[in-house]
C-alpha cells in the first residue's frame, strides 16, 4: 500500500484525474473498529442477493437502491468524522442530515441501525426467503453492533442511525423511482410508428411493452435537470446495403458468426441478467466490495466509495433511459432478422427495451470514471463477482479496461450495435465527471 | 391505469363466452365447486418450509375404481381420503385413519413391488417415505424393507421409470434449499438423488449433481425413440450456475450439454406437464413460472434430433402470465400443470393451478386458477370463469381427475392455509370420451413409459404415461382421452419397451383394459 499522501478528495479531483488512489486520502480522525467494516460488509453482501432476487430489481432499479443505501451508509458515518464532508446541499434535493446527539456513539451500531432499517424498506417487498435473510441478518449484525458497547451509547448510536436512515428514505420517495409496478413493465404503452423504432423480442408477455419508459424522467443526483449529458442521435435507419446502419448491423451479425470462446465468456461474464445475477450495477459494486476485502480499506472510505459509485451509476441509468426513449431504437435481433438473416439468433437474451445507447456501457463508463479518480488509474484488481455461477475470475488492469470490455461485451453478446457501446461509454464518463464534483471530504 | 386494464379485460372474457359457439372455439365444460361439501379439509400449512410443495396423490387405494386421494399438509398432518362419491353424483371423500404424516409437501403413487396394489411414494422436509400398499386403503412404511434412505432434506420433485431390463423401480427425487441456512441460503441447492434398484429394493441413492433446487422432474421420452431421460425443471431464485435440465439416463447419468444441442433455459422452474398435443411423436412440455410459462415445442436443426425448444406460450395464448379476471393484474405464479381433455372435444386442455409464493407484493394475490381449453388450431382459450372453475385461492398442487366415474375430469387444486377445492364438471352436451388402462404381467404392472394411442376419425391421439412432473402431485388412473363427436375408435398401447399391441375397437365410454 502506498502511504497517505498530503491532498484531500476535492484537491484531486479538482486536479483533473491525478491518478492517486484511495489510499492517498488522508487518514480518518476516528479510528474505526472493524465491527462497523463487518457490518457494513455484510450488508452489502446481502444487498447483492437481494437485488438477484427481487423481482422488481431490474438495472435501473438496482442502481437506484445502490446509490441511496451507499448514501446512508456514508452518511450515518459522516454525522461523526469531521474529515467527511455530507452530501446534502449538494445532490438534488437532500436537506441538513440529522445530527448527532451529546454524548459518545459507536460507528457499527449507528450503521446497524441506518442499514438494516434502510435494507428492510428498499426490499420491503422481497420474498419471503429475502425477508427471513434479513431478520437473521439483523440478529447477527444486532449482536454483533453491540458486542461490548455500553447501553446508553448502543441507544444514542440506534437512535441516530434510524434518524439518518428515515431522513434519506423520506428524501428518496420523491425522485420518481420509488414505486414499480408489474416488474417495471407499463401495463400500457404505445411502440412509436416506423421501422426504425423498437419492437418487442421476447415472447414473455410482459415484455410486450419495454421498461420502464420514464425512467429519464427521475431525478438524478449529481446531473443539472437540463439533462447534461445527452448523446447525438444514432446512425440513422436505413436498410440499404450500402448505409452505415446496414454497416454496423452487418458487424453485429458477423461478429456473431465468428464468435471465439474468449469472446463468448466475456459475453457471459458481462450479461449481468436480472434476476440471474446483481445486475450490471450490481457487478461495479461486487468489483468494489472484492477490492475493500482484498486492502482491508477503511470503513469512512467504504461508504464514501460506495455511495459514489452508486450515485454514478444510478445517475448513469437515468441518462441513458432518457436517451433510450428519446431515440427509440430497435434492437440488433429485429433488424438483422428483418433484413440480413430471418433465423439470426444473438447469443445473449435481448433486453426488453430500446437499444441506444447500451445501459451497462453508460454505468460501466460513469462506473470507471469514478473508481479511476478514488483509486487511480491503472489500479489493478480480481473480478470475481460470478464465481459462485461458475465462471472465472477475471483480472483487469484498471477500471477503464473493465469497462471498455464490459461495453464490448454487448456487440459480442448481439443486443447491441457498436455506436451504443462506444456512446454509451461516453455518456458514463459525463454522468462520473458530474458525480466527482460533490465533495465527500471536507 | 391498472382499473381502465382492468375493465378492459372484462369485454374481452365475454366476447370470449359469445364467441364461444363459433366454430373456431372449443365446448365449454361447466364446472361446480363442491369444496364445502367435498370432505377435503387437509390444508397445506406452514411458513417458509411450506413455501412450496402442497401436493396430492390421487388412485384407487381401495380397488373400488375411485379415485381416492391423499394430500400433503405441510406441518399440519397429510389426509388419506376415500372416494364416496356416486357415479355422476356429487364428489364425496371420507378422511380415514392413519397416514398422518407431518412435513409432507407431496406424493405420487406407482405400484413399486409390481404386486398389483398401489403404494406411495411421499415427499417431506425431513425423511421421505416410501409406503407399500396393502389394499383397501392401508399402507405401511417401506423404508426399510426396500432398503429405501429417505435422507433429511427438503423434497419437493419426485419422478419414477423402469430402466430397461429392470424390475424394480429408478426413483428421481429433487431437493431444494439447504433448509439450515437463514442468512445466504441462496447457491445452497441441496443434491438431487437417484434411488436406482439393488435387488428387491433400492441402492444407496446416487447424487444427482449439479442440482439446482428442482421443482419438478419428468422421465420422459422427449425423442420418441423409446429412451426416457428426465426432465428436471429448476427454481432460478436459488441455484447458482443453475438451468433447466435434461439427463441422459445412462450407467452413470450425464447432462445433455450444449454441446449435444441443449440450450440452457433459466426459469423459476416449478411444474412441468406433457402432452404430444399434435400427435407428431413428440411431447410438448408446459413449464410453470412466475409469469413466464413456456410452451415448449420441439424444434430441432432439420435433420437433427436435439432438444431444442420453441417457447409458444405467448405465440399460442398459453402464457398465463397474469390474472385474466378479478382486479389483480399483477404478474401470477404458476405451480401445477396438467394437460387433460376437460371438455372431451378430442383436444388436451390445460390446467394451471396458481398463488402467491407468500406475501410477495410484486405478485398477484388474488392469483386465478387456468383452464386453457385447446382449439383446434393449437391455440388456447381461457374458460375458467366461464365454465365455473374459477378459483382465487392461494394454491400449489392439484390434478385433473374423473372423481365420479361420469367421463368428465374433474378438477383439484391444494390450497396453502385453505383445505383443498374441488370443482366437479357437471357438462352436458360434451362430446364422448373413452378411458385406456393399462397392466402388465411382473415388472412395471402400470406399464410407466408406455405411449397410448387413440385414432378416431377426427385424428390420432397419443399420450406418454409417466409417474412424475405437475407440482408435487401425481395422478394413476385410467388414462382419459376425450373423442368429440366419433361413434368409433381405435386404440392401441406401444409398450415401454417398445412393443406395441394391436389396435383394439372401442366404443365412446368403452373402459378399455389393455394387457400383457
Amino acid at each position: 500500500m502506498r502511504p497517505p499522501g498530503p491532498l484531500n478528495r476535492r484537491g484531486f479531483v479538482m486536479g483533473g484525474l491525478a491518478g492517486l488512489g484511495l489510499t492517498a486520502l488522508p487518514r480518518p480522525a476516528l479510528a474505526m473498529p472493524d465491527r462497523a467494516g463487518a457490518v457494513l460488509g455484510n450488508w452489502y453482501r446481502l444487498l447483492l442477493e437481494l437485488i438477484r432476487h427481487t423481482a422488481t430489481y431490474s438495472p435501473p432499479v438496482a442502481a437506484r437502491s445502490f446509490a441511496y443505501l451507499g448514501i446512508t451508509a456514508f452518511e450515518a458515518l459522516a454525522t461523526g468524522n469531521a474529515a467527511l464532508r455530507s452530501l446534502a446541499g449538494q445532490v438534488a434535493g437532500l436537506g441538513p442530515v440529522p445530527a448527532r446527539a451529546a454524548g459518545a456513539h459507536d460507528e457499527a451500531c449507528v450503521l446497524q441501525a441506518a442499514l438494516s432499517h434502510a435494507m428492510a424498506v428498499h426490499f420491503g417487498n422481497t420474498g419471503p426467503t429475502g425477508q427471513r435473510a434479513m431478520q437473521a441478518m439483523t440478529r447477527q449484525m444486532d449482536a454483533l453492533a453491540a458486542k461490548d458497547i455500553a447501553a446508553d451509547v448502543m441507544d444514542r448510536s440506534r437512535t441516530h442511525g434510524l434518524s439518518v436512515s428515515q431522513h434519506i428514505l423520506d428524501w428518496s420517495a420523491t425522485d420518481g423511482g420509488a414505486v414499480i409496478e408489474n416488474m417495471g413493465f407499463p401495463y400500457d404503452y404505445t411502440l412509436t410508428e416506423g421501422p426504425a423504432h423498437w419492437v418487442p423480442t421476447s415472447t414473455i408477455a410482459v415484455q410486450q411493452h419495454p421498461l420502464l419508459p420514464g425512467w429519464g424522467r427521475n431525478r438524478s443526483f449529481a446531473i443539472p435537470a437540463d439533462g447534461a449529458c445527452g448523446l447525438p442521435p444514432p446512425v440513422a435507419y436505413s436498410e440499404d446495403p450500402a448505409s452505415a446502419f446496414y454497416a454496423q448491423a452487418m458487424e453485429v451479425y458477423q461478429t456473431s458468426k465468428s464468435l471465439n470462446n474468449t469472446q463468448k465468456l466475456i459475453a457471459r461474464f458481462w450479461s449481468d441478467d436480472p434476476m440471474l445475477s446483481p445486475t450490471p450495477p450490481g457487478h461495479w459494486v461486487a468489483i468494489l466490495l472484492g477490492i475493500f476485502e482484498r486492502d482491508a480499506t477503511p470503513v469512512d472510505r467504504q461508504a464514501e466509495a460506495l455511495a459514489l459509485l452508486g450515485m454514478a451509476i444510478s445517475d448513469a441509468f437515468v441518462q441513458c433511459w432518457r436517451s433510450k426513449y428519446e431515440h427509440d431504437l430497435l434492437r440488433p435481433v429485429t433488424y438483422i432478422r428483418r433484413v440480413i438473416d430471418p433465423n439470426w439468433e444473438p447469443m445473449l437474451q435481448t433486453p426488453p427495451f430500446p437499444e441506444y445507447p447500451s445501459g451497462h456501457s453508460v454505468q460501466s463508463g460513469a462506473a470507471a470514471a469514478v473508481l479511476e479518480v478514488l483509486f487511480g488509474k491503472g489500479f489493478g484488481f480480481d473480478d470475481a463477482t460470478h464465481a459462485e455461477d461458475g465462471l472465472p475470475v477475471r483480472s483487469f488492469s484498471g477500471f477503464a479496461e473493465a469497462a471498455e470490455e464490459a461495453a464490448l461485451s454487448r456487440l459480442y453478446g448481439g443486443i447491441h450495435f457498436p455506436a451504443a457501446n462506444i456512446q454509451g461509454l461516453a455518456q458514463g464518463r459525463c454522468v462520473g465527471a458530474h458525480v466527482l464534483r460533490l465533495n465527500t471530504r471536507a | 391505469m391498472r382499473r381502465g386494464l382492468a375493465l378492459l379485460l372484462l369485454p374481452a372474457g365475454l366476447a370470449c363466452a359469445g364467441a364461444s359457439a363459433g366454430p373456431a372455439d372449443p365446448a365449454l365444460p361447466r364446472f361446480v365447486e363442491e369444496t364445502a361439501t367435498s370432505g377435503l379439509t387437509t390444508a397445506y400449512q406452514g411458513d417458509w418450509q411450506y413455501m412450496v410443495g402442497g401436493g396430492a396423490a390421487v388412485f384407487d387405494c381401495d380397488g373400488d375404481d375411485r379415485l381416492d386421494l391423499y394430500i400433503a399438509g405441510g406441518e399440519a398432518p397429510a389426509g388419506l381420503y376415500r372416494n364416496t362419491s356416486s357415479p355422476g353424483g356429487a364428489l364425496r371423500f371420507a378422511r380415514l385413519p392413519g397416514m398422518a404424516e407431518t412435513a409432507v409437501t407431496g406424493a405420487y403413487p406407482l405400484d413399486i413391488d409390481s404386486d398389483g396394489l398401489t403404494d406411495l411414494a411421499v415427499l417431506r422436509v425431513g425423511e421421505n417415505l416410501l409406503f407399500r400398499g396393502l389394499g383397501d386403503c392401508r399402507f405401511e412404511k417401506a423404508n426399510a424393507d426396500w432398503g429405501f434412505d429417505g435422507g433429511d432434506a427438503w423434497s419437493t420433485a419426485f419422478a419414477a421409470t423402469w430402466e430397461p431390463g429392470q424390475d424394480w423401480p429408478t426413483l428421481a427425487i429433487g431437493n431444494y434449499i439447504n433448509r439450515r441456512e437463514e442468512a445466504f441460503p441462496w447457491g445452497s441447492c441441496t443434491d438431487n438423488w437417484l434411488h436406482r434398484p439393488k435387488g428387491h429394493g433400492f441402492a444407496p441413492p446416487l447424487p444427482l449433481a449439479p442440482s439446482h433446487c428442482a421443482l419438478s422432474m419428468l422421465f420422459t421420452d422427449w425423442s420418441g425413440n423409446g429412451t426416457r431421460d428426465l426432465r428436471v425443471s429448476n427454481d432460478r431464485e436459488y441455484y447458482k450456475g443453475g438451468q433447466e435440465q435434461l439427463w441422459h439416463m445412462e450407467t452413470v447419468p450425464r447432462l445433455w450439454t450444449e454441446a449435444e444441442g441443449w440450450k440452457r433455459l433459466r426459469i423459476w422452474g416449478m411444474g412441468i406437464a406433457a402432452r404430444d398435443l399434435n400427435a407428431d411423436g413428440f411431447n410438448e412440455y408446459f413449464l410453470t413460472s412466475m409469469a413466464d410459462n413456456k410452451l415448449q415445442v420441439l424444434t430441432p436443426p432439420e435433420g437433427q434430433l436435439l432438444p431444442q425448444y420453441a417457447d409458444q406460450a405467448f405465440k399460442r395464448g398459453a402464457t398465463a402470465h397474469r390474472p385474466f379476471t378479478g382486479d389483480d393484474l399483477r404478474p401470477s405464479t404458476a405451480w401445477h400443470a396438467q394437460f387433460e381433455d376437460v371438455n372431451n372435444d378430442g383436444l388436451a386442455d390445460l390446467f394451471v393451478v396458481k398463488g402467491n409464493v407468500h406475501a410477495m407484493p410484486d405478485f398477484a394475490a388474488k392469483d386465478p386458477n387456468n383452464l386453457l381449453l385447446q382449439r383446434t388450431d393449437g391455440t388456447f382459450l381461457e374458460a375458467a370463469d366461464l365454465s365455473g372453475a374459477l378459483g382465487f385461492a392461494t394454491s400449489r398442487g392439484g390434478a385433473v381427475a374423473d372423481f365420479n366415474k361420469d367421463g368428465l375430469l374433474d378438477l383439484l387444486a391444494v390450497n396453502r392455509w385453505e383445505p383443498p377445492q374441488l370443482w366437479r364438471n357437471v357438462s352436458t352436451g360434451l362430446g364422448g370420451y373413452l378411458t385406456v388402462a393399462l397392466t402388465q404381467a411382473g415388472a412395471n404392472r402400470d406399464a410407466i413409459g408406455a405411449w397410448i394411442e387413440v385414432q378416431t376419425e377426427a385424428g390420432l391421439q397419443r399420450r406418454e404415461i409417466t409417474t412424475g412432473g405437475g407440482h408435487a402431485s401425481g395422478v394413476l388412473s385410467p388414462w382419459h382421452f376425450g373423442i368429440g363427436a366419433a361413434t368409433a375408435a381405435k386404440v392401441r398401447v406401444i409398450w415401454p419397451d417398445g412393443q406395441a399391441s394391436d389396435w383394439v375397437q372401442a366404443a365412446p365410454g368403452a373402459a378399455i383394459t389393455l394387457n400383457r
